[in-house]
């Protein structure tokens, strides 16, 4: 994701290290089979981490493959082959760009030429989950047996509390931890059967330990951003998200956040920022961004602007802030961190009437890191994570202050709803009103 | 001696085809805003020029988009299935047939004259005929020269936008970098044929393939559509009337099949008028 | 209500369809409570039993989305939208509430964007799973006491296993009567319409559950004692399938060709009446099982058979059912252009459908007749293709 045609240089250096995890974990899945491990298609947060990781199942990310066709401006092909067996336009461009090469692959035999870094193996096994995120993460595995008869397909089915303004979600949660560690036992049950192997319990607690640790660290390296200036932004954010994003559970990962965090350390002594001078702090508070555009970033901080704190791919909290109960069961460990991450800011908006959770997500965020505007990307393909973005900021503008936000359109894969000037123009613009909301708060 | 007229009413050309055991005449005239009233004026004509009169017509088809507007017409048949009978009749050797329109595109799988599957495009521009009018336009290029202009091209300049209206701006600022325009007239049709193309493949392409309508005039178009299915395309000689002779043939087949059973077809019944969009 | 008990119930369909929610304006007027939903996963025998009148709510494909927009995406389904729009401009003004399934994307994730907007005195999310196996099943018999405890707090009444199980078995009957009426499209040609039928179906999801099956029974005395139409024996037979269509407008672009629309796998039309709940100890159980396991739909996972063609079985052996049992000679695929659930299922359901012996028309469009045209001269041309 860090290799793209414009040339956007990280901030930092660690982030640098980025193209190797992606194409580790790619080459990981080509890798797998010579070394007897078993290749699940699998999908980001979906709280199966732990459970692959501590079965040695080599992860084979969808979502990444199709986000290296996105930044390499190489995913045309593999959308028009799933187009050609009636695959809508319309529908997720991750999946579709995944199922087009899925398609090529099984009709040539071997990977198709010029697939990104050799592209991704075939699986043995499809690990879906069905809960409050994304339906693609359900139907996309579904829609792929087609081409693939013979790859079984399991579907977990992780939810969390829905927000209702008038109820109290502590009164349902031990139902829904429940519920979630059971389909969590259910797909363990799958995996056994794949793998042929016995879920190594005591190997699961320790990766959940180490996940638990690595969203600590996460947060605590994130939260120094918060310095004047920041030393890092969402455009390395989107980048150094990798580890903790598709390596979870891995020592790999951990290690990596290790050096972010110096590194970080060092800047803040240094006093080196991400633009110099710093005019405007800005969230980025919702949407994927469009993989093959992240040099908009550079644009933004090239005027000044920077973005200490964004709210996408930071889908960790400090795990004492979550107040978990103790369990020796890592399964009910995971599932009552992920109903607890989930619902961690409902007690917040429950205080203000008028607002969400999502709202006091961004709220806290502006505060803690000093915001002076947000930024919403709306992916015409992906309702899972843009539709209701439009009420967010409608509300965010209802409850708190009326700072500058700007919604910007496009798509997470498919360049042809991309045009670099027109967006540049909007950018400037909201420069602007970040300039006139700066001035007035004094 | 039977005579059985086709009229092929499309969004910009209007067509109508008369045949007996050949074609008798054939006539291309323009739709148009103001001339949609007047589409029956086409069909005097072409009557005009095989020296019959209304009343020696045996049965007449219509099609096209207009096809609900002609008053005078015993039956209306798509132009999906007007398209296939008249395109196999001229290229008997033809399984696939690529309709590119100025307002639409279709794929046509068909086997002996009939239809076995389709694909359209109404929707978008982009993969039709008007892409290419808009950027020759906005190029200041006659449309008909903009298929020769493609050919002299040292490559291709590729187009990311597949959207018309981005693809306009995308374009000028690409010759005011300094491409040369025949590469970028390339890249149109690269664009568009890529578009054309991916439909398509929606169907279970067969050889021999042929390129029909408007867009089959554009000899840029054609090479385009040939290079994304690896062989040389099949042009009949005059694109614009296939759907037109289509439907007269249609029409040919329903009133030979009453006669097989010593009947004929129920006729509309009225006579030449004004074929209007507007009941 | 005279319409039907003069057996006049065709008549009384097309005043319910045309003057949509008619029926729940006058009950509201006195005194009733309605409370809307969305999809055939709203549990009706929950809503009847505490004493609702559960009305499933309905777009209008003739109006232009306008005043939602300022409100939620235009990338959202376009049903959604026109619902939505609906409800803003007050077309739904006579509710007192609303329960949004947890279907789909487009409905979770715009949940907060209805219930802050429409701001209705009551309000429920119904978090139905996306599987149904064992935990799931138990899962949803408790969510569903959550939503009847949700019912209760808002009514000020109880609301009893008895009261549940009355409700199945009113609901039971009802789906029952709609699958007498739907044998009656078997024979050739088939002795109601399409157009009669959607008005039929339309009507009933908007009326009490006793005045519908009163309805239906009218419907069905009436197309009987009728007397048969000619009937073109050359005539095709097709069948839709689809999400929510609840408008004449793509059946007339089908029947206005001479075809008969004989069957449909549509959430308004077949899904909603050929399961029904089993009478279980505890009510909920076998409400849980009819709506995650015998109800056939995208945004629910099915995949437990040991081989892909036994999943494909699993999945859309009922569409073979109906090709076979209503003899269809065609199937159009009619899906709304930014639905991921129906959207990935495309070639699946197709494949299989031409498998099962019918062509199959796939067709992509927005929940409006706005591109009704470009629709209907597909239709007429996969029409002249299987003739």
């Amino acid at each position: 994701m860090a290799e793209e045609k414009k040339g956007r240089a990280v901030a930092t250096s660690t982030a640098a290290s980025i193209p190797k995890f992606v194409r580790g974990n790619l080459s990981a899945t080509l890798k797998a089979k010579e070394e007897g491990k078993k290749v699940a298609a699998a999908f980001i947060a979906d709280g199966q981490d732990e459970i692959m990781r501590a079965m040695d199942i080599v992860p084979a990310w969808g979502e990444s493959f199709s986000g290296v066709c996105a930044a390499k401006r190489d995913a045309e092909k593999y959308l028009q082959k799933a187009e050609s067996d009636n695959f809508s336009r319309s529908l997720c461009t991750y999946a579709t760009c995944n199922i087009g090469f899925d398609m090529m692959r099984e009709e040539l035999g071997h990977a198709p030429e010029g697939a990104p870094w050799g592209g991704m193996a075939r699986p043995d096994m499809m690990l879906g989950n069905g809960q409050l995120l994304c339906d693609p993460r359900f139907k996309w595995p579904q829609a792929t047996q087609h081409y693939q008869q013979d790859v079984p397909v399991f579907v977990t089915n992780m939810y969390y509390p829905p927000w209702d303004p008038s109820g109290d979600h502590h009164e349902v949660e031990a139902l829904y931890v429940k519920y979630a560690k059971e389909e969590l036992h259910e797909t363990v049950k799958f995996c056994e059967k794949i793998t042929g192997k016995k879920m190594d319990w005591d190997r699961l607690a320790a990766t959940v330990e180490l996940s638990d640790k690595t969203w600590d660290l996460f947060i605590d390296t994130y939260e120094l951003r918060k310095h004047h200036p920041t030393p890092m932004d969402t455009g390395d954010a989107m980048n150094t998200m990798v580890p903790l994003t598709f390596n979870l559970g891995t020592q790999e990962a951990y290690d990596f956040y290790v050096s972010l965090k110096a590194e970080l350390e060092q800047k803040i002594k240094d006093g080196v920022g991400v633009a110099n001078p710093e005019k405007y702090r800005v969230i980025w508070a919702a949407g994927l961004p469009s993989w093959f555009a992240l040099g908009d970033f550079q644009y933004f901080n090239g005027k000044g602007v920077v973005f200490p704190v964004e709210v996408t791919y930071r889908g960790c909290e400090k795990v004492e802030r979550l107040d978990l109960p103790k369990t020796n069961d890592p399964l009910e460990h995971i599932a009552w961190r992920w109903v607890r991450y989930w619902t961690h800011w409902y007690d917040a908006a429950k205080k203000r009437p008028g607002s969400t959770p999502k709202v006091e997500r961004i709220i806290e965020y502006i505060e803690d890191y000093d915001c002076d505007g947000a930024v919403f990307h709306s992916a015409f393909s992906c309702r899972s994570w843009h539709a209701g973005i439009m009420q967010q900021a409608a509300t965010l503008k209802k409850v708190y202050k009326d700072i500058p936000i700007l919604i910007m359109e496009g798509d997470i894969v498919d360049i042809s709803s991309y045009n670099e000037a027109d967006t540049h123009n909007r950018i400037d613009a909201f420069i602007e009103t970040l300039a006139a909301y700066k001035a007035k708060k004094g | 001696m039977d005579y059985f007229a086709g009229v092929d009413i499309g969004s910009t050309m209007t067509k109508v085809v008369i045949v007996s055991g050949r074609i008798e005449s054939s006539l291309i005239g323009p739709t148009g805003p103001e001339h949609r009233k007047l589409a029956n004026r086409v069909m005097e004509e072409a009557l005009g020029q095989a020296r019959l009169s209304f009343d020696d017509l045996t049965y007449i088809v219509a099609t096209g988009y207009g096809r609900i507007n002609v008053p005078f017409a015993d039956r209306q048949i798509t132009e999906i299935t007007c398209h296939a009978k008249g395109l196999q009749s001229l290229l008997p050797s033809v399984k696939t047939v690529i309709d590119v329109g100025g307002q639409d595109s279709k794929g046509i799988k068909i086997l002996n004259g009939k239809v076995m599957n389709f694909v359209m495009n109404d929707k978008c521009a982009a993969g039709t005929g008007r892409f290419l009018e808009i950027i020759a336009d906005s190029l200041g290029v006659p449309l008909d020269k903009i298929g020769e202009i493609s050919l002299t091209a040292e490559k291709i300049a590729p187009v990311s936008s597949t959207c018309t209206v981005f693809a306009e701006a995308e374009i000028i600022s690409r010759l005011a970098t300094g491409e040369p325009i025949a590469n970028l007239i390339a890249g149109i049709h690269d664009a568009v044929a890529t578009r054309i193309a991916s439909m398509v493949k929606k169907l279970n392409v067969e050889p021999d393939i042929a390129v029909t309508g408007g867009g089959a005039k554009n000899i840029g178009l054609v090479k385009a559509l040939g290079s994304k299915f690896g062989r040389e395309l099949l042009v009949p000689p005059e694109p614009l009337i296939t759907g037109a002779l289509g439907a007269a043939l249609m029409g040919k087949d329903i009133y030979e099949k009453y006669a097989a059973e010593g009947q004929k077809p129920t006729r509309i019944g009225k006579k030449l008028e004004e074929a209007t969009f507007f009941k | 209500m005279t319409d039907i008990q003069n057996g006049n119930g065709l008549a009384a369909a097309e005043k319910f369809y045309a003057q949509y929610g008619s029926r729940a304006r006058e009950l509201k007027a006195s005194g009733k409570k309605v409370i809307g939903y969305l999809s055939a996963l709203g549990p009706v025998e929950i809503m009847t039993a505490a004493g609702v009148l559960p009305i499933r709510l309905k777009g209008n494909v003739s109006e232009a989305v306008t005043k939602g927009d300022a409100y939620m995406e235009t990338i959202v389904c376009p049903f959604v939208r026109n619902v939505f729009d609906a409800a803003v401009k007050g077309k739904y003004d006579f509710l007192d509430g609303m329960v949004l399934p947890h279907q789909c994307d487009s409905i979770d994730r715009t949940n907060e964007t209805w219930s802050y907007t429409l701001n209705l005195p009551y309000w429920h999310f119904l978090n139905l799973p996306h599987v149904a196996d064992d935990p799931s099943i138990a899962f949803t018999q408790e969510i569903l006491r959550i939503f009847v405890r949700s019912l209760e707090k808002y009514t000020g009444n109880k609301i009893t296993d008895e009261a549940i199980a009355k409700a199945v078995a009113a609901h039971n009957q009802n789906r029952k009567l709609m699958r007498d009426l739907y044998d009656l499209r078997k024979s050739n040609p088939p002795l109601i319409s399409g157009v009669e039928m959607m008005k039929v179906c339309v009507a009933a999801m908007s009326l009490p559950v006793e005045e519908s099956s009163a309805l239906i029974e009218s419907v069905i005395k009436e197309v009987k004692g009728r007397a048969p139409a000619a009937g073109d024996p050359a005539a095709k037979r097709i069948m839709i399938i689809g999400d929510q269509i609840d408008d004449i407008a793509v059946i007339e672009a089908i029947e206005s060709t001479g075809a008969y629309l004989v069957m449909d796998d549509l959430s308004t039309g077949s899904k909603m009446y050929w399961q029904d709940v089993d009478a279980t100890p505890d009510p909920l159980r076998g409400i849980a099982e009819r709506y995650m396991r015998k109800l056939k739909i995208p945004t629910t996972f099915i995949g437990s058979a040991p081989t892909y063609q036994g999943i494909l079985e699993e999945r859309f052996g009922h569409m073979k059912n109906y090709v076979q049992d209503f003899k269809v000679d065609g199937v159009i695929l009619f899906i709304y252009k930014y639905c991921d659930p129906y959207g990935f299922e495309v070639p699946a359901i197709k494949s299989y459908v031409e498998a099962a012996g019918a062509p199959v028309l796939y067709l992509e469009d927005e929940y409006s007749t706005s591109s009704l045209a470009r629709i209907k001269t597909r239709i007429e041309a996969f029409l002249e293709m299987i003739a």
